[in-house]
């Protein structure tokens, strides 16, 4: 709400103030995020070496009933694109790309700890995955979406900062081995540079009025997020 | 309403500064790990000299309100004030020479002065701060005219070998974190003196504000003593419920969860990000930054998140002693200060921004001054 408020349009402060602008306003949503994260139930047992192999399971069975849109969104929001933005169409294109596999290494994960194939892929998007996607396809139907770039900062801090430690963590207190753990450690591993990375993308983007919404959609995002961790298994 | 300004400030460091290899004698040895682990904490924090009040022979030089006294009597002796004009006096440390009662009283005793009004804060780093604050806003708003606030540590008495008898030493992590406490910490005290109006003959700052957040709503306790890491919010997890025992246990160890303080730092440049956007500080007209930090590698961390987010000030504003005083906790800021002042390095105008962090349970605290 503050910031997208005060966020003055790049051809008003400059397109370097602006980026710094928008990458300020991220790093303080995502610090925001971060916390709260050690406040929802199963990040808060993880964090306390108090975690099940059920509490696994259903992370990874909640989870992949979102992620296995997650391609599609970005491929919506690609389709969305005009040419005036080529750059940024070709990135979420290459991003919908790398994003469209991944629910299978959750599925991979799921049967590696013993669980069924049938009850990942028959399963049900949580509340907060309802609110999470619906989000997503809504801002993604718009045109030139680039505050999306938003949700992509949170999605890929989560790879960058969280996912290495949450797989190291479950992965000692379940006593698992790599490959059980593959989808987090996979994103742990692949996430590495996203600060430098972004600060070009919004500066592709910083031309556009939409670019002025990246901190809200960012907030938004995050805090359905944590919706989706909240309400696992409620469906 | 009446301006605050910090007229001088001083220390006081006990004994000589001890140089990375006499580390080892002053503190002890855990077992014969102990130097392994503490070459790695040095090739992390950087720190050459530091200060102790303990002597090899376990002698102690001056107890924590004495280094305080000695400090606040240093900086009132650099002031155009005398001890007896002193009419608040805060202070500021970890964990006093008594648990009972504030460690104020133990250093206005050692300075002999009074009738004065005290102001005790037990905190870690920000406590520094806060007492600050306090005494900021007695000389603005209720009349006072010289205050005096000290901060100072006697870590070292907690870094004897018998405290960590019991202590989970086979956990590397756990292991790691503890010598690097151990080898970071060290003692001292300083202290600064406030005022309604600037010095006649000497270069005053005007506190501009003093800010100060906590997240403890969103953090368990980072850095602690008195209760074992898994026991770190239990209701009766604390030493108090088992004194008999909790040395042995290893519940007086002084430990620090790693993991929970890299998602701490994170926070803590949330919250200097929040102050750009507020306007509260803007980073190109900062001059200087005596930026209190634990070990030179914490720094490190942050300067990429502050480059791409225009948070970033130039790495020679940065003013710090760290290396040759070594880590001094809630005396830290005011020691630094010291030095700073004694430099005069400051032109009139220049603006100076403290900042605070303390990992206890997630504080950070923020002072800008501008030089007269």
């Amino acid at each position: 709400m503050a910031e997208t408020d005060t966020l003055a349009a790049a051809d008003t402060i400059g397109s370097d103030a602006f980026v710094q602008q928008t990458m300020r306003g991220l790093a303080i949503v995502w610090t925001d995020f971060e916390a709260r994260l050690d406040r929802v139930p199963i990040i808060d047992k993880l964090n306390r070496g108090a975690l099940r192999l059920d509490d696994y399971k259903a992370l990874l069975i909640n989870l992949r009933q979102q992620v296995v849109d997650g391609g599609c969104w970005i491929a919506r929001a690609a389709s969305n694109i005009d040419v005036a933005h080529f750059g940024l169409r070709s990135l979420f294109m290459r991003h919908s790309t790398t994003e469209h596999r991944d629910f299978r290494m959750l599925e991979e994960n799921y049967a590696a700890v013993g669980g069924e194939l049938a009850t990942i892929r028959d399963g049900e998007k949580n509340i907060g995955s309802e609110a999470l996607s619906a989000w997503m396809f809504h801002r993604a139907s718009q045109p030139n979406p680039f505050d999306l770039l938003g949700a992509m900062f949170i999605i890929e801090g989560l790879g960058a900062l969280k996912a290495a430690d949450w797989a190291e963590a479950i992965r000692q207190q379940l006593e698992l081995s790599a490959d059980q753990v593959s989808f987090l450690a996979y994103h742990g591993a692949n996430d590495d540079d996203h600060l430098a990375e972004f600060q070009e993308w919004v500066a592709e983007a910083a031309d556009h009025p939409n670019a002025r919404r990246i901190v809200k959609t960012a907030r938004v995002t995050a805090r359905l997020y944590l919706l989706q961790l909240e309400e696992l298994d409620h469906v | 309403m009446p301006d605050a300004y910090l007229t001088a400030a001083g220390a006081f460091m006990p004994g000589p500064p001890v140089a990375n290899d006499g580390i080892a004698s002053r503190i002890g040895a855990i077992d014969d790990r102990s130097e392994t682990f503490g070459r790695l904490a040095l090739r992390q924090n950087r720190i050459t000299t530091r200060h102790y009040a303990l002597e090899d022979d376990g002698t102690v030089l001056r107890s924590n309100a004495e280094m305080a006294a000695l400090a606040v009597a240093d900086a009132v002796g650099k002031s155009e004030r005398t001890l007896a004009d002193i009419d608040l006096l805060g202070a500021a440390t970890t964990q006093g020479d008594l648990l009972v009662p504030g460690h104020a009283s133990a250093v206005q005793a050692a300075l002999g002065i009074g009738p004065v009004e005290l102001a005790s804060v037990q905190s870690v780093c920000a406590g520094s701060l806060i007492a600050a604050k306090a005494a900021t806003l007695q000389v603005m708003a209720d009349g006072k005219q010289a205050a005096a606030v000290a901060g100072s540590e006697f870590s070292s008495r907690w870094f004897r070998p018998a405290f960590y008898a019991r202590a989970p030493l086979q956990d590397p992590q756990f292991r790691t974190s503890l010598e690097f406490l151990r080898w970071t910490l060290s003692d001292g005290a300083g202290a600064i003196v406030i005022e309604p109006r600037p010095n006649e003959r000497r270069q005053s700052f005007r506190i501009e504000w003093i800010k100060l957040v906590s997240l403890a709503h969103m953090f368990d306790p980072c850095m602690a003593a008195g209760a074992p890491p898994e026991r770190r919010t239990d209701r009766a997890g604390g030493w108090s419920h088992d004194p008999r025992n909790a040395l042995a246990d290893g519940a007086l160890v002084l430990w620090q969860d790693m993991h929970l303080l890299k998602r701490i730092i994170r926070a803590w440049v949330g919250e200097y990000l929040k102050l750009i956007d507020q306007g509260a500080v803007d980073p190109a007209q900062v001059d200087w930054l005596l930026c209190h930090y634990s070990a030179e590698s914490l720094r490190e961390e942050i300067v990429s998140i502050l480059k791409t987010t225009g948070g970033m000030i130039d790495a020679e504003k940065w003013f710090t002693n760290l290396h040759t005083k070594g880590n001094t906790g809630a005396a830290a800021l005011f020691i630094m200060l010291d030095e700073f002042i004694a430099r005069g390095v400051a032109r009139p105008g220049d603006r100076v921004l403290c900042i605070v962090p303390e990992s206890g349970r997630a504080m950070i605290g923020f002072m800008m001054l501008t030089a007269m």
